[in-house]
């Protein structure tokens, strides 16, 4: 990536050429603005392409970002794991962790129709009133928790994992994450690390876990949601991970809709219906609280991102100023809680 | 805060360099640019995290401090933050840092201690409300949009 983009674009061909066995010649690359970690760019290849697909999106780890050192495995596998299932998203052909090849791991995926929506945009609300997209969120949410990952490339994730440890591994992971990134000590991280291994329920199920699911990681067109993208955090373990995540107040824009799509009720009861497992209150609380510590680990990452790997944006030290009031969450759960 | 102080005008200068100048028009405005580089690389010789940011966080370990020496029966091994010499954003990092190894020690105990819990909350209490005090508005829609928005 040193070379900047006629570099990529360049290597990009080379591999492409290699992948299809034919002279492939890239145009109209274009870098999207949107998201902190992996660098996208939508390209396009004559035909024939993949599977006939000759509009692409590549995405790139790169070195310096908000959870560098990358791995594109977990993505890809996720991508095909929902390829052809009820779980809409783009298919996947190419990944490799090789740095060799692009300068930084990458995958290469079908560019899916649709636009983003950016969930702290107060100016942006309107398209999602009508409540259809709320209940397509939480009906394809259902959908991913009910899956069958273990004859997928997701399964070996998954060695060792079982009902019964899967919520003390998502918590030794974002500890180990917290550790990693945090530019000074939080005391309040560490009561939470211990209350949260104090109260760690057993899984209902294990699930795949999209690790981000909210408003604003996924694409849409006609009042439909077309691709749920951002599969960066992709991980097994318990359904209620993601509900967890997806119910937190900061993507729900001030109203009383989980990510300003659906009611807390309807989404719980669209869940149960595609999953047939009951929303346990205790979980929720679960993972709420440690919804709540991946999102001060997550804003400590941008802090170090522009620290010590040379990352300057500036979103980065703006996402640091958003610890404190994710610490205060924490603190008034942890109250209610006792 | 938490970026130090010298680091995180580092970062506003190479975010200008890299991200801004090459983006920006005309003489004027890019001369208006290297102006703000130049003085914030003199704020970073001369400024730092101020004596009243700094100062209520240390006085907040203090009390912690404080509150531990007149709890009967504290083991001598439970971490404690020391008496504080100097205000500087080292010297509440290295508070801090004692306050996480108390925290982890108490959760380590198999009989927990009520007042050890209470002067423990009441420090985040206190930390958390300062930090929250001296943040400003958010401001990630303008961030991500690079436009004006109405909130």
């Amino acid at each position: 990536m040193s070379g900047g983009l006629p570099d990529l674009t360049a290597r990009f061909d080379a591999h492409v050429t290699k992948l299809l066995g034919r002279p492939v010649t890239s145009r109209g690359w274009k870098q999207y603005p949107s998201g902190f970690s992996w660098s996208t760019y939508g390209v396009s290849i004559e035909a024939p392409g993949f599977d006939g697909v000759t509009e692409l999106v590549l995405r790139l780890g790169p070195p310096n970002g908000l959870f560098a050192p990358y791995s594109a495995a977990p993505q890809f596998e996720a991508l095909k794991a929902v390829e052809g299932t009820a779980v809409p998203a783009p298919r996947a052909f190419a990944w490799s962790d090789d740095e060799s090849i692009l300068g930084a791991p990458f995958f290469v995926a079908e560019k899916s129709p649709g636009v983003t929506v950016i969930p702290w945009d107060a100016d942006d609300r309107s398209p999602r009133s009508d409540g259809a997209i709320g209940q397509q969120f939480a009906d394809i949410l259902g959908e991913l928790h009910a899956l069958d990952w273990t004859r997928t490339g997701l399964a070996r994730f998954g060695e060792g994992l079982t009902r019964q440890n899967a919520a003390a591994r998502a918590v030794d992971e974002w500890e180990r994450g917290y550790r990693r990134w945090a530019t000074r000590p939080h005391p309040m991280m560490h009561k939470v690390l211990a209350w949260l291994r104090a109260h760690a329920p057993v899984a209902p199920r294990l699930s795949i876990v999209h690790g981000d699911y909210r408003l604003g990681n996924f694409l849409e067109q006609d009042g439909r949601i077309t691709a749920i993208l951002d599969w960066e955090l992709v991980r097994l373990g318990d359904p209620h991970e993601d509900l967890g995540w997806s119910c937190l107040p900061q993507y729900r824009g001030g109203t009383e809709l989980m990510s300003q799509l659906i009611s807390r009720d309807e989404l719980y009861a669209r869940h149960e219906a595609k999953t047939g497992l009951p929303v346990q209150p205790e979980s929720m609380h679960f993972y709420t609280i440690f919804s709540l510590l991946k999102l001060a680990a997550v804003h400590m990452a941008g802090a170090h991102a522009f620290e010590h790997k040379g990352f300057f944006d500036m979103r980065m030290p703006a996402m640091a100023t958003q610890i404190a009031p994710v610490l205060r969450q924490l603190e008034k759960a942890l109250e209610a809680a006792s | 805060m938490n970026n130090s102080f010298p680091r995180l005008i580092d970062g506003m200068i190479e975010a200008l360099r890299q991200n801004v100048l090459p983006a920006t028009e005309g003489e004027f405005a890019r001369g208006q640019v290297f102006g703000v580089i130049f003085l914030l690389k003199n704020l970073r010789l001369r400024a730092g995290w101020s004596t009243a940011f700094l100062g209520e966080q240390l006085a907040a370990l203090d009390e912690l401090r404080l509150s531990l020496e007149q709890i009967d029966g504290l083991s001598a091994d439970a971490p404690r933050p020391a008496k504080l010499a100097e205000v500087t954003e080292q010297a509440r990092d290295a508070g801090d840092a004692q306050v996480c190894a108390l925290i982890d020690w108490h959760a380590a105990q198999g009989t927990k201690i009520p007042a050890v819990e209470r002067a423990v909350d009441a420090y985040l209490h206190r930390q958390l409300r300062h930090e929250l005090s001296t943040s400003a508005k958010p401001m990630f829609a303008e961030i991500s949009l690079g436009k004006e928005r109405s909130t």
